[in-house]
Parts: structure tokens; sequence; C-alpha cells
């Protein structure tokens, strides 16, 4: 079974049945999984910021680093790839949020608004999520089954 | 807990962890000396050279990573001041702690969950974020202290881990349904003690500068720090920030309070914020690469 490991900023599209990918490590970051109804087609995208507008240069080399420039990337890589439109299932992991009143460490909700809010803009909302909490996720997708797995040290796995 | 037979048992098993800081190998004197001269705001990258300079293991090692891929810039360095230099002191004082104790950082953390290198790579991340953090610091700090002091925080996880296994789940239980607070709290609940007090312990056989004991000791709790706050507030967040941008060490990520006091120590909003953790991943990366494969090299 071969394993492509998506990194910080990066997003990996696959049509292989019965391979994985994977993503590790989550904590305010956020995967975002989009697959077709029949999950022959499936990508994951680990975005770590909101918004592209902190560096522009960044988000030219690297999209998938923002919600903003990232979501959009995965989408037109996706067409490339055969997706037609249709409907996408979209699943969402990560952004673990932590209790700061002063808000500035709220990172992972922040993330979490702001890939809704992108995601609204294509007419798209997510079918399930495992969010917040003050936890570290490692997800990984099977093409094929489409099945979405999340784990995190001491608490096992669960299916999303 | 709280019986008497629960009470000897936490004795005991607090002197055996005791015992196991006694026997921790004391640093090769060109660490400790260079962790001495860090600790003082007055030294000069010159103190730091010289003191390498008179070990030639490390001289070559900080000579390998100046011209490795990340870092090289296509020139060969030869000169060890010139290395230091381009490297900056921060990445000096890496390659010498990675190196002299890879049995410490480099070893899985069963008790935690965690995989071998995760600890050296929640260290590395925590000590770039700290540097970051401290410029935001109302009072100056010294970014080269403030790196070391994240790379050594949680240095106590290598030693109390074992006595945390099989403990894993409940642990993860406890902080989860409220009993204990956080992740220390339930190692205090389980041990008697926790990596903080530990990592502690070990500063002090290991003779190190105060603000590094201070920051080992408090970086959970650095409202009751009772010196250096700004320095180990610094880490408190800078811990915070490498935890949120993806380097744990298995199930105590994020398990912890924050302490929101830091507002009177540092001063950083959310686009700050953004920034460090966008510029700490970018360095995470590079100095990762270098210092690690030097590391694997080395051994
Ligand atoms: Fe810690
Ligand atoms: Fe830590």
């Amino acid at each position: 079974m071969s394993v492509i490991y998506v990194g910080v900023g990066e997003f990996a599209i696959s049509n292989r049945p019965g391979e994985v990918v994977k993503t590790l490590g989550l904590g305010s970051c956020v995967a975002v999984i989009a697959q077709t109804p029949d999950a022959r087609l499936v990508g994951l995208l680990h975005v770590a910021l909101p918004e592209s507008g902190i560096n522009r240069r960044l988000a030219e080399e690297r999209p998938g680093m923002f919600a903003d420039t990232g979501i959009p990337q995965l989408l037109q890589e996706m067409r490339k790839r055969g997706w037609n439109s249709g409907p996408l299932q979209i699943k969402l992991a990560g952004g673990a949020t932590i209790m700061d009143p002063n808000n500035t460490f709220n990172i992972g909700k922040r993330n979490l608004l702001a890939i809704r809010k992108v995601l609204w803009a294509f007419r798209l909302g997510a079918i399930a999520e495992d969010v917040g909490e003050s936890i570290s996720r490692t997800v990984w997708v099977n093409v094929g089954s489409g099945q979405v797995i999340v784990s995190s040290p001491g608490r096992g796995e669960w299916e999303l | 807990m709280g019986t008497v037979a629960g009470e000897e048992r936490a004795e005991r098993l607090v002197e055996a962890i005791t015992r196991r800081v006694q026997d921790v190998p004391l640093l090769p004197s060109v660490v400790s000396r260079l962790l001495e001269v860090v600790g003082r705001e007055d030294h000069s990258i010159n103190d730091v050279v010289r003191l390498i300079e008179n070990d030639l293991s490390l001289t070559t090692r900080v000579l390998k990573v100046a011209n490795c891929a990340a870092f090289g810039r296509g020139q060969t360095i030869t000169s060890l001041s010139r290395a230091t230099l381009h490297l900056g002191e921060k990445m000096v004082i890496g390659i010498a702690i990675g190196s002299c104790s890879p049995q410490l950082f480099q070893r899985p953390l069963e008790g935690y969950g965690s995989a071998a290198g995760e600890l050296w790579d929640h260290s590395l991340r925590t000590a770039l974020a700290t540097r970051e953090v401290v410029r935001y610091a109302h009072h100056e700090v010294s970014s080269d202290l403030a790196f070391t002091a994240g790379l050594l925080h949680d240095v106590g996880k290598a030693l109390i881990s074992e006595f945390l296994e099989g403990q894993t789940g409940a642990l993860v239980q406890s902080c989860r349904e409220g009993h204990s607070g956080d992740f220390l709290a339930a190692e205090q609940m389980l041990l008697g003690t926790d990596h903080a007090e530990i990592g502690y312990a070990l500063a002090r056989r290991w003779s190190l500068p105060d603000p590094l004991c201070a920051a080992l000791r408090d970086h959970h709790r650095p409202d009751l720090a009772l010196d250096f706050r700004e320095l180990v507030f610094g880490v408190h967040l800078g811990d915070l920030a490498a935890m949120l941008g993806g380097s744990g060490t298995g199930a105590d990520t994020l398990a912890y309070k924050v302490e929101t006091g830091y507002e009177e120590y540092l001063r950083l909003d959310k686009d700050d914020l953004d920034r460090i953790l966008l510029i700490v991943q970018d360095e995470f990366r590079r100095t990762k690469a270098s210092i690690f494969s030097e590391l694997e090299a080395g051994r």
C-alpha cells in the first residue's frame, strides 16, 4: 500500500484506488479533504494560516499555506485531474483551539473560519468535521473507499 | 491517591526518577562553558568562537553544517569564525547540545506516545519560536538565550517518560475529564513530580545559568517564576507556538494551560503570531535538515 505524505502548506491528489493520502501532527493547521462521491478522486490540503495577505511572495511560492490561496489551487488541480465540477464531499480535520482570552493564539479557530468562508464562495461546505479541542491530530484518507481516519496520541483512532 | 500507600508509592517514584537525573552524564565542558557564556548578557560571538576552537569535534561539526546544502553559499567556508558568523550563535548552540546529548533528545518517549526524534523536533521548533516571541518582550531578552532555553525546556520528559509507560491513555483521560487541570498536573498526580521539576533538577546538576534553570522549571507556570519572567513567558508561548505549528511530543501536545498574563511581559497580536508561525515553519525546515543530517552522520 503506498502512502503519500502531505507536508505543511502542501497538497496531494490521487486517483489510484488503495493509495493513502496522509498528513501528520496537525495542531492549529487544518486538513481539507475533498473527494468525488465515488471516492475515486481524492485531494488533501494542509492549510497553516487563514490569509495570504501576510506574505504574498510566499503565497505565490506555496499557495497551500493559506486558506484563501490553497483551496482555489486544490480545486483547480482537481479539475485538471478530472473533477467535472460536480458535487464534492469535503471533510475537515485539525484546527486545534486553546483558551486565550486575548484571542492571539486562537489561530485554529481563525483557520477554520477562513476555510469555511472560502469553501462557501465555491458553494461547498463540509459534510463532516473533526476540529477544535486542544489535541494534535494525524489524518489519512483511503482512495477508492473514501474512508477518512483521524488519530491522536493517547486517544486511538476513529473514522470521520 | 491521597492514601498512605499512595504517598509512599509516589515517594519511591520520585526517588527513582531523581536517581535517573544523577545518572545523566555531565555536559562536556565545552558545552557547559558555551551555555555559561550565552547566559551572560555582555558576551560576544568571539567568546563563542574561542570556546569552540578548543574542541576539535565540535569545530568539525560546525564547519560541516556551515557548508551543507541548506546553509552553504556555494563557497567553501574553512574558518570557524566565519562559519559561526554565517550560521549564527544559536545554530552553533543547537549543534553543540544536539550532538552531545542524542541519548536524551533522540530517544522515543514511550510514556508520551511519542516517536524517536519528536522531542528534538519539538525542542528545535520551540527554540526558534521562543527566539521570535521574545522580540515582542517589553524588556530586551537575548535571542540566543531564548533559543537555548527553548531547546532545553522539555529535557525532563526524556527522564520521566518511562515512568509514564502504560499510563498514557489514563493521563489523557484525566486531562480530558478535567480531573487534573492539565498534563503537568496529571504527571504530578501520577508520579509526585513532573517533567518541569525534573528538567530543573537536571539543569541544576548541569550547573546551567539561572535564567535557563528558571525557564526549565517554570515554562508551564510562568506566572510563578520569581525572576526572568520575560524569558520564561517567552518559552511558555514559544512552546505553545511549536505545538500549534505541528511539533509536539505525543499525548501531551496542547494539553497545557495557557497563562494569559503574558500581556504584562510581551505584546503580540494575531498578525504577529501568524508571522511568527511562518518564520518558524521556514527556519525549522532548513535547520532541521542541516543539524539533523549532521547529527546522524556524526554517530
Ligand atoms: Fe513542557
Ligand atoms: Fe514543550
